[in-house]
This record gives structure tokens, sequence and C-alpha cells, in this order.
């Protein structure tokens, strides 16, 4: 196996579909296809049934929604519960908010992750092991525990109450996953291709820029995917930090939630609109979501 | 390489992309030594990871061997030094090791039930009609884009013992759930919370093993079958080996997600989970902000992390062999 | 070794800079009558959610008034009920803080003990001779006042008179007739989702209200130990009779009273232990929540439903009090604000929205409101909980709502379960 020549697998896989990949053919029969495909129309049918449930309580009326037989089709659909939701106090700045946040902390933690990633994968030095041991023992830390001093030590600085802050807060939350995983990438790429890089004349930082960043790309894209949702998802850290103004939306979903009951429509409608950005990142992102998982995966 | 194992077949294998553990064998330590660039190349994480979580996470330790109650806290006080009597306080109390057993077994249950219907779905998604495959997909993207809090309340939302629908479903179905609680019993009520988990678990999993699978040959699968081999030699002798190091990986990391569950428990319960309900991290957490016993609730968090770092030994030290050769 | 001396160096100076950051500089108190220029000053106020949904005008006339008085402009932060108390936490650690703050009023005492709070002068602000002292207690500390009155609500018994007509009963003047009612009503409407008496188990403040209606109190000062005396026979008794209560109850026992409204609302539940305003919020809720001007939607129990003061049980007085922080930039302007956002103006216009204003005196004009004469009256024979400066902990960890829930779905019998509550109690209190 080792005498296998070195192929580039992640430029390979890039460019096959996961959706029309190659089906496998052992064990179909007629009965196991049948059986096979009634599986999947359980499995999706009970998948998708809390998203149709969402959807089917975003748009009915609020008297229908609160009844105590449930009706599977809103009876007189509306909008009025996404308006509500959209006009609510802070919804419009928490989705910008949300919005700069999660750009902000992804990308910056696919620069310092990716600068991290080269170091381990490229090179042998001294306390490189400690260095790969805090990133793999930093994720198994609490995060709840550590908010009172986090947030003393990021009000001392004047970093609370802005975007800025919570945005470098997430970067460290999300960094360790992604400089193991872009590690696994840059392992990937054989390393025939930077000698051969350097004996042409390439100097090191020409190696990194024109052979191991563009070859990182779909790893790229994959390990944003994590990333991604965590930003995105988090509202502990936030809502303790910031007031109303610069929040997320998770935090803002939080205020439907009063003494005066849950208010579920706009709730339901406030999560479409929450989800909506995520779900159109993941299908522009679809193919490069699931190679780039298993390149990174496998080869780390 | 395991594919070779003694029951499949013995024909060359297929190139394609190097077997986990196969690469390591070369050599390549020459011309790697960049002086001063690798230390260059880290010092920004480095120097993010220390400052902002370095510097916290010293500071909980320091806390768990003080006594920080919320004069000390308002007043910039500095708490008197305890010494260990939080650990032990927090090791004989029964509660404490209610929480974490219970945690433990939450985690294990959640991870198996994930990965096995995860792995289940990846193969499934192999013989499926393409526009189910198609639908699957899509199906799992929804979901994996369905944000934590969001799916949370979904959840309460349809277990609602009032209006939710799934007792009306039941009830329709001629069972006595009306107005049924899902909560009053802890089983039933972890039901739905690993309801919960699973669901939102699966598409990164299915996904993941899915495209794992496409690495499996099927020259060889097709191979085996012809030489009489049972899908579940198969799956056993040349699809597992494949996937196992991708498998390892994804459970590990939903351990470690799952052993710190908070969100879940937390909204579900309405910010106030009973006893019943608690988890490692909401008990942390609980403990700190809710009794503002800080240096508990630290002293409970380090146990935690302890905890799972020795479970986790096993996992770190895979980790490291494969950080460490290539 | 060198990374750890530099660790304890950095850590050695964050203590001490944190130890300097506030000497607790609450020598006198904030003139709420001077002459201040707040020209270009902001003054922060956080306020509870409720204020948001429920009384934004009061709000916004007091903002009015303030700022053509000082010329300082306000800005408000809604604040949630949910985990608020950690973000108070957190934010009282800190050198940026708000100017006014809204604490519950059994939250209250916590942060007054600890010196999160300014000393106030109590004449300064109108009506204070006659403030309820449900909420005034919590303000005060070692003789002096922390903090000023806000809003009242209490609890009262909201019925469907369209059920209870059709099961021939009269409101009922007695414990005994509540009792009545409820059996008359369960064997009119057999049906699984009717609730005669709809009680979720997690409702601490209905279950509290039981349990000291025989006479009993929740806990008690010996010295200066906290008992916990919910094992008492006549807490126990009550106890029992709320339990009675329960069985009437079709709904989740696990539940707390949050969603109580919109189940009321669906015509299926004879009785309930609620706020004033929840009466209203059953009969009518706006169809867009997040803006509580928008119209109204009739629900099936419009018109449909009365309250009375719960006979024979006392009320818990419910509410909130303001006070200024301890390091607030602007105490001056801060007690300014609080005293418009707390006079007789401000009040009249709460009592408009349901809410119960912060003094006895004002209570007979609440009283006169339609649909405010029962919670007004129920005011007036309130309860309160034990003034212990830690009791907000008992309430965090949720030992009153554990023992009701365990209670009510038969998982401890009362004794056990007021004995376990009281073992939690003594333990938090005493701490």
């Amino acid at each position: 196996m080792a005498a296998v020549a070195p192929v580039v697998p992640v430029r390979k896989r890039r460019r096959r579909r996961p959706i029309d990949s190659d089906t496998v053919t052992v064990g179909r029969s007629g009965a196991g296809t049948l059986f096979a495909n009634l599986a999947a129309i359980g499995f999706i049918v009970v998948m998708a049934f809390p998203v149709y449930w969402v959807l089917n309580t975003a748009f009915k009326p609020s008297n229908e929604i609160l009844r105590f037989e449930p009706t599977f089709v809103p009876m007189s659909p509306t909008f009025d519960n996404f308006k509500s939701a959209f006009n609510a106090p802070f919804f419009q700045q928490d989705l910008l908010n949300s919005v700069i946040i999660t750009l902000g902390a992804v990308a910056g933690a696919i620069v310092v992750g990716f600068l991290a990633a080269l170091a381990i994968a490229r090179f042998q030095f001294y306390g490189r092991k400690a260095i790969i041991l805090i990133v793999l023992g930093v994720q198994m830390v609490p995060l709840v525990a550590l908010l009172i001093p986090l947030y003393l030590m990021m009000q001392g600085l004047g970093r609370t109450k802005e975007l800025p802050g919570v945005i470098i807060v997430y970067i460290v939350l999300i960094l360790p996953y992604t400089v193991w995983t872009l590690r696994g990438f840059i392992s990937g790429i054989p390393r025939e291709l930077d000698e051969a890089a350097l004996i042409d004349g390439c100097t090191r930082a020409q190696v990194f820029w024109r052979i191991i960043l563009p070859l990182t790309g779909p790893g790229l894209v994959a390990t944003s995917v994590y990333g991604f949702i965590q930003a995105w998802n988090e509202f502990i850290i936030i809502n303790t930090f910031n007031d109303q103004a610069q929040q997320n939306l998770m935090a803002w979903l939080l205020q439907n939630q009063t003494q005066r009951g849950t208010f579920w429509g706009p709730l339901m409608a406030g999560s479409i609109l929450t989800a909506i950005p995520v779900v159109i990142f993941f299908l522009i992102i679809q193919r490069n979501i699931a190679t780039g998982l298993t390149a990174g995966a496998v080869k780390g | 390489m395991s594919v070779a194992s003694p029951s499949a077949p013995t024909r060359p294998t297929p190139p394609g992309p190097p077997a986990p553990g196969a690469h390591v064998r070369r050599k390549r330590r020459s011309s790697r030594s960049g002086g001063f660039v690798p230390y260059g190349l880290a010092l920004p994480a480095l120097f993010l990871l220390f400052a902002l979580l370095g510097y916290p996470m010293v500071r909980m330790i320091v806390l768990s061997f003080q006594n920080m109650r919320l004069r000390e806290l308002f007043n910039g006080l500095t708490p008197p030094w305890v010494g260990l009597d939080n650990y032990t306080r927090t090791l004989t109390d029964s509660v404490f090791w209610t929480v974490a057993l219970r945690t433990t077994i939450f985690t294990v249950v959640s991870v198996a039930l994930t990965v096995v219907i995860g792995l289940g779905v990846a193969m499934l998604m192999r013989r499926v009609a393409p526009s189910l495959r198609i639908a699957m997909i899509v199906v799992m993207m929804f979901v994996w884009a369905m944000p934590q809090l969001v799916a949370t309340q979904i959840f309460r939302w349809l277990v609602d013992a009032d209006f939710g629908v799934i007792n009306y479903l039941l009830t329709l179905l001629g069972l006595d759930y009306e107005s049924h609680s899902w909560f009053a019993e802890p089983l039933e009520g972890w039901s739905v919370i690993t309801a919960l988990v699973v669901w939102a678990g699966i598409p990164f999993i299915a996904i993941t093993l899915n495209a794992g699978l496409t690495q499996v040959p099927k020259e060889l699968l097709e191979a085996a079958t012809v030489d009489g081999a049972s899908p579940w030699q198969a799956f056993r002798n040349i699809t597992l080996p494949i996937l196992k190091q991708l498998i390892v990986i994804v459970t590990t990391l939903s351990v470690i997600w799952n052993f710190g569950l908070f969100t879940q428990p937390w909204v579900m319960r309405d910010g106030r989970p009973s006893s019943d309900y608690q988890t490692l991290a909401t008990y942390a957490y609980s403990t700190a902000f809710k009794t503002n016993n800080y240096s508990l609730g630290s002293a409970i968090s380090v146990i935690t992390v302890i905890l799972l770092a020795a479970v986790m030994v096993f996992y770190i030290r895979q980790m490291f062999k494969i950080g460490d050769v290539d | 070794m060198k990374r750890k001396i530099a660790l304890a160096a950095a850590l050695t100076a964050t203590l001490l800079a944190a130890a300097c950051g506030n000497d607790g500089s609450t020598s006198g108190t904030p003139d709420a009558n001077a002459s201040v220029d707040g020209k270009g000053k902001t003054l922060k106020v956080w306020l509870m959610v409720d204020a948001q949904s429920g009384w934004k005008n009061v709000v916004d006339q007091a903002n009015e008034r303030f700022t053509a008085a000082t010329g300082a402009q306000v800005q408000i932060d809604y604040q949630q009920w949910g985990d608020h108390l950690a973000k108070v936490d957190a934010t009282l650690a800190g050198s940026d803080v708000p100017d006014v703050m809204e604490l519950g009023n059994t939250e209250m005492p916590k942060y007054v003990f600890n010196g999160a709070f300014h000393e106030l002068d109590k004449a300064q602000y109108e009506n204070s001779k006659d403030w309820l002292t449900g909420l005034s207690a919590p303000c005060e500390f070692e003789g002096k006042t922390w903090c000023v009155p806000y809003y009242a609500g209490a609890r009262v018994l909201v019925y469907n008179t369209d059920l209870f007509t059709k099961a021939g009963v009269q409101p009922p003047k007695t414990y005994a007739d509540v009792v009545a009612a409820a059996k008359a009503l369960k064997q009119k409407n057999p049906g699984p989702k009717f609730s005669a008496f709809y009680a979720p188990g997690q409702h601490q403040y209905m279950g509290l209200a039981w349990a000291v209606s025989k006479g009993g109190t929740i806990a008690k000062q010996e010295g200066d130990k906290w008992v916990g005396t919910l094992s008492d026979p006549k807490v126990q008794e009550g106890l029992t009779n709320w339990k009675e209560i329960t069985t009437f109850s079709s709904g989740d026992k696990t539940k707390n009273e949050q969603d109580q409204a919109a189940i009321f609302a669906q015509g299926q539940s004879g009785m309930m232990y609620g706020a004033g305003w929840e009466a209203g919020a059953a009969q009518e809720q706006p169809k867009d929540p997040n803006d509580p001007a928008s119209e109204k939607v009739k629900t099936k129990v419009a018109g449909k439903v009365a309250t009375v003061a719960m006979p024979e049980v006392p009320s818990f007085l419910g509410g909130s009090n303001v006070g200024i922080t301890a390091k607030a930039q602007n105490p001056e302007l801060a007690a300014q604000w609080i005293k418009i956002f707390t006079d007789s103006k401000s009040q009249e216009l709460l009592i408009d929205k349901g809410a119960l204003p912060n003094a006895t005196s004002l209570l007979d004009k609440a009283a006169a409101k339609e649909g405010n004469e029962a919670s007004a009256q129920a005011a007036k024979s309130s309860f309160f909980v034990p003034m212990a400066p830690k009791w907000a902990e008992v309430e965090s960890a949720n030992v009153i709502q554990q023992m009701l829930v365990s209670i009510a779905t038969d998982k401890a019998t009362v004794a056990d379960a007021t004995k376990k509550a009281d073992d939690q109690i003594n333990t938090i209190l005493n701490s």
C-alpha cells in the first residue's frame, strides 16, 4: 500500500458529486430495494416532521396555534407571525449582528487556524506536541464555567457591549476544531509537491500561497461549516456580554419566551428566518461538506 | 491493510486514496525544520488561545480553591482560600455523582444511537433511488442547519402536554396521552431529550459516513458477493475496517459534544431544570450562577474536565499519534 | 518555570486591579430633587421585559418628563426573566453597570445585602409612607432604604362564568365553596381535557399561598440562623388542600404557570389561580404579541371570565423594585428618574394597564378600575417570602417547585416532600 503512487485525494473527491455517486449493487434484490426505499421514506418523514411542524405553526394565526386540537395545515394561513418577528424590537439589528459576527468569527478562525495548521502539519519543531495537546484539550472545557472570568477580562479590556469582543471570543471557540481539521487536510497534500516547488525555486511563502492554500480550498469550506454553526448558534456568551442592540438572533429568540407565555407563532416564524441563512449557506456548499469532512477526518 | 482480512477475498487492492495509517510509513522528516517559521505561524493561534482561554481557565482553577460569593464578586474582594474544600464537598455529594452518572449514561446511549442510526442511514443512502437520496440529503441539511436553540424549542412545542401534536397523534391512535406530561417521569423526559439530540446529530454523522463509504471500492464488495460472502460479512470485513477511523472520529466528537449537554435540557425545562434534568454542565452552571457559589461551580467544572479527559485518553492518544506522525 | 511566574504575576495583577476597582462609595444618598444639568448625559436603565410588552407608554412618558427636567437622555434595556440574574451578577461585578436596575421583589434582598445598591432617601419618593410592605420590605436593610417599589401583582381566583352557570354554581365565598364548585364542574364536564381547577405543579406562588393558608410560615429566623418550617403541621395541612386542588386539573402537573391564560382560553377550565392580567389575557390577545398596541383578538372565553379574591387563601404579593446601582455613573440622575417613574402619575398609568400600584393609598384607585377589584382586594391580605438575604437562591434552586411537583405527581407524600424542602432551605439560607 505504501508503494501506491500518491494521489491528491481532496482534488479527486471534489469532482465527484455525492448525490449521484456510484451506487453499490451488492445485495440488490427487488425486495431489498423496495425495503430500502420504504425505509428511506420513513426516515425522511420522521426527520422532516419537526421541520414541517415549524412551518405549519409559523403560518397559523395565534388563536389557531393555541388550540387543543392542532390542525395539520393552517386553516387561515397568514404571514402575521413573520411580520411580527421581523418588526419586533431589535430583530433586524440582531439579524445583521448575527451575520457580521458569524462571518467575522469564521473568517478569523480560518486565517489564524490555517497558519497554525501549517505549522503543525508541515514542520517538526520543539513544542509541537504541546501545541497539539493544547488544541485537543481545550475542546473539553465547559464554556459556561469560564463565563465570569471571561466576562471580567473582556470588560476590563473594554470589549463588552460591542461586536468585535464577541467575534474574538467566538474565534477562540472554533479555533481548536479548525486547526485540527485543517491540519488533516494539509497533511493530505503530498509533501512531494512542496519539495518539487521548492526545488523549482519557489520560496516557502510561495509554496504555502500557491500550492497548499488552493489545494486546501474544499477543506476550508468544510471546516467553516462547523465554525458557522457554532458562531450562529451561540447565545450564552453574547447574552451575558452585550445589550440588546449588540446581540444575535439566538439571544433575540429567547425573548419570545416571557413571563406572559411563549409567543409560539413569532418564535416559530423567527426560527425559520433564523435558520434560512444557514440553510442557504449549506445548500451552496453542499457538495463540499461531505467530501470535505471525510477528507479532513480520514486524513486526520 | 485491514481490508485484506482473512475471510475477504485476497485481491490486489485497487489504487485509491491511501488507507488510514498507510502513509505513515513514508519517510519525509527531512528538510522540515523551518527555524522560527513554525513558531511564527502558530503564534496568532497560541496567543488567542492563551489570552482568551488560558487566563480564564487559570482563573477558574484558582477560583475552585477559594470561596467566592456574591459579595466578593461585586466588591472585587479577594475571596478566602479554602484549599480542597470545594473538591471534597463535590466528591462526597451524592447529588454530584447522580448527575455524573446520568450524564455518562445519556452520553453513551445518545452517541450509540446517533452513530448506529447515522451509519445505517449512510448505507441506506447508497441503496435507494436517486430521487430519494436527494430528498434524504435535503432533509438532513435542513435538520443540520436548524440551530440548537430552535430545535429545542420545536421539540418542546411538539411534546407540549396541552397543545403538543405528539400527544394529539398518540391520542388519535387510541392511546391515553391526553394532556400527558412528558417530563413527569425523568425516563420519558430524557427520551425526548435523547430523541432531540439524536435527531439533530444524525445528519453530521450520516453525511460524513456516506462520504466515507464512497471510498469503499465497489469492485471489492462485488467480488466478495461473487465469492459467496453474505452482506453482513462484506460489511464487517470490508466496509467497517475502511470506515473505522472515521467512525472513531465522529464518535469521539459526539462524545465531547453530548457530554457537555446544556442547551437542550436547559431550554426544554424553561431555564430551571429540576434535579432530575441536570447534566454536569447545567449543574455547574446552576451552582455557580443560580446559587452564586462560583467556587463550587468551578470545582464541578474542573472535575468534569478531568472525568472527560479520563474517558478521552484513548482518543487523545489516537489523535496524538496521527497528529504526530504525519 | 518562567511561564508560571508570568502567569502568577498576571493573576496577582488582575486580582489587585479588581480589588481596587470599587471602594463601595455609598456615602450619602443621591438627591432626587437636586437640579442636575444632565445635558449630553445618558442614563442607563435596565427594566424587565414586562414594561416593554405591558406598559411601554408608562416608560415613555416618564422618560419624556425626565428629559424635560434634566436634559439627560435615557437608554432603556429590557431584560428577560429567564436567566437574568446570571447576567445581573456578571454586570454588577464589572465596572460598566446600568444606573438603574429593576429586580423582582423576591430577588432584591440578596443584592441589597451584598452591597449592590445605593442607599436612598426614602422621603423624597412619592407615597413612600404607604408603600406596600411586600414590596418595600425587601428594600429595607439595616434600617436604611435601598430601592423603590415599582409595581405589584396579586393573584386571584379566575373563573369561567359560563361553565359556572351551566353547572349551577355560584362564585365562591368560602374555601369550601371553591372545592364544591370544582366537584360540581367536574361532574358536569367529564371530558379528559377538562380541568375543573387548572393548577400547574410548578406554580410556586400558588403552592406557597396554600402552604401559609392555615397559619403556617415558610421559614423563620432563630437567632442568626434561618430554619425552614414547611414540615410544620399547619403548612402540611395547607399543602394537602393544594394537592386536592391539583387533582381537579387535567393539565401537565410539571408545567409552570406561564401558559395558563392560553389554556384557560380554551374554555376547558373552570377555575385557575392567576394574576389579574391573566384574566384579561385569557379573553383577548394582541394579534401581534410583539406589539401590545396591535388589534386585539377575542378568544373563546371572551366575556365569560370573572375574578374574585381567593377566599381564605392569602395572596403572595409579587412585584418589582427599582434601585440605583452602587457603581452607577449618574446616581443623582438615576434618583430623579426613579422619582418620576414611581410617582402617582406613572402609577396611575400602570393601574390602567392592569398592574397594581406600589402604595396602599393608590390601591383604592386600582380597585375602582374594572377587572382590578379582586386583585386590589387580594393585595390587602397578602403574604411575602422570608426576608432572608439568600431567599432568592432558594427560588433559583427550584426548591419550592420541586417540592410541589413531587407532591402533585405523587412522587412523594406531603410530609416527605416538605421535610426534604426544609433541609434544602436550611442548607441554602445558612451557607
